[in-house]
């Protein structure tokens, strides 16, 4: 759709500038990847999240 | 009398729909094995339309169908046969005629591969995406005919109307295969081939994983979004069972590599390709779960260049309707020399090609 970002895009914009926070949460999840539960990663999330939060405000 | 039903758990439909005093009624069945629903035709179909009304960011995705439709009209070329009235059964957006158009990649003076096919009848459900290139010039250059099915799971077709069925990528989508296979084997002619090629086995599971891996981290429990798709080994028994004949099956593995998760799930939006199971969670996936999944898919399967691949499987089958003129494969026992005394001997005397 011509003249409107997508959310998609937005947030897509967003996530790229957060790419060691993802690789720290990636890592955690990939350490035991065949036993992951609610929660498990949870500090690593949080840091990515308020990371995306950050950039998203941002723009 | 201990006998299993399977009645239990099939999901009444449009139950809530119907009201209480239409629904007392004689139990029917369907005749031979009642069929579950897996995925839904109406939200499949309401895709495509929707992604087929902007014509432009619909071609941009046509790559992956474009591919599949070519390596499709190579297989049809080695029938080396003049086709007077083909059928493309899911034809998208026609992608198999326009590809039909082209020379053939192994002899490209030989001219357009449509010289073979007389007529072709591209048969979909989706209007909208049926006809989004019905503008193009290619379409003077091949007898095309379109029609819009109203379900794509019944072909309202004569027995013994077409002299091949070819089918890209759609038939990931249809509930009841076996009564679509024998359907098609009933339109064909006697000793005719049904060429088709499906998306199957392990088809995005860089996709699958890293979103079940997501949704269990952030949720404690998976969804579906991806679709549960046919195996190699289950499309052989299944062309068998539906009665076809000489029988080919192959697959091919096409890693498409995208910069990010994003942009896969547009394009997969894009081509109409989202995801129809009814089992699905309705509404979009959680944001945290989006941004949980995308670190997941980069670490677990990214390449070092930064790029994500994804995997498409694709099945190709081959099945020729039988009939009694057609050649036969021996006997068992019937077979003049030892293929194991051949390959000896090749090894012995300077090896051929081997090393």
């Amino acid at each position: 759709m011509p003249g409107r970002t997508r959310p998609i895009d937005k947030f897509a914009g967003a996530v790229a500038k957060c790419s060691k926070e993802g690789s720290v949460y990636g890592k955690c999840i990939m350490a035991d990847y065949n036993n992951v539960y609610k929660d498990k990663c949870l500090t690593e999330f949080l840091k990515l999240k308020e990371c995306y939060l950050a950039a998203a405000k941002k723009r | 009398m201990n006998t299993f039903s399977v009645r239990a758990f099939i999901p009444p439909l449009s139950r809530r729909c119907v009201p209480l005093r239409a629904m007392r009624q004689y139990a029917m069945q369907a005749p031979g094995a009642p069929t579950l629903e897996i995925f839904s035709h109406q939200q499949k179909w309401m895709q495509k339309e929707r992604a087929a009304a902007s014509a432009t960011t619909s071609r941009d995705v046509d790559y992956l169908r474009d591919e599949a439709a070519s390596r499709l009209c190579e297989r049809l070329m080695d029938i080396s046969r003049h086709f007077p009235h083909v059928l493309d059964l899911g034809a998208n957006a026609c992608n198999i005629a326009r590809m039909l158009t082209f020379p053939s990649e192994d002899q490209l003076e030989a001219g357009p591969r449509s010289k073979r096919v007389s007529k072709i009848t591209a048969a979909d459900s989706s209007a909208t995406l049926l006809h989004r290139d019905s503008e193009l010039p290619f379409n003077k250059e091949i007898n095309i005919h379109r029609q819009v099915l109203t379900t794509p799971e019944t072909l309202p077709y004569e027995a013994d109307t077409f002299d091949a069925v070819l089918s890209s990528l759609s038939m990931h989508w249809i509930n009841d295969l076996p009564s679509v296979l024998a359907q098609v084997n009933h339109v064909l002619k006697p000793d005719s081939p049904f060429i088709g090629v499906m998306m199957g086995g392990d088809s995005l599971f860089e996709l699958r994983t890293s979103l079940q891996l997501a949704e269990q981290d952030r949720r404690g429990g998976v969804s579906t979004h991806t679709s549960p798709l046919a195996d190699v080994r289950d499309v052989g028994g299944l062309l068998q069972r539906t009665g076809f004949n000489l029988l080919t099956v192959d697959i091919d593995d096409i890693v498409v590599g995208f910069p990010d998760i994003f942009s896969l799930m547009k394009d997969l939006q894009a081509m109409g390709e989202s995801n129809a199971v009814l089992s699905r969670e309705k509404g979009a996936i959680q944001r945290d779960v989006l941004l949980a999944a995308e670190g997941i898919y980069r670490e677990l399967h990214g390449n070092n260049d930064g790029t994500l691949p994804a995997t498409f499987r694709l099945i190709y089958m081959i099945g020729w309707k039988p009939s009694p003129t057609q050649a036969k494969p021996l006997e068992r026992g019937t077979g003049m020399f030892s293929i194991k005394d051949f390959l000896e001997n090749e090894k012995k005397s300077g090896g051929g090609g081997e090393k």
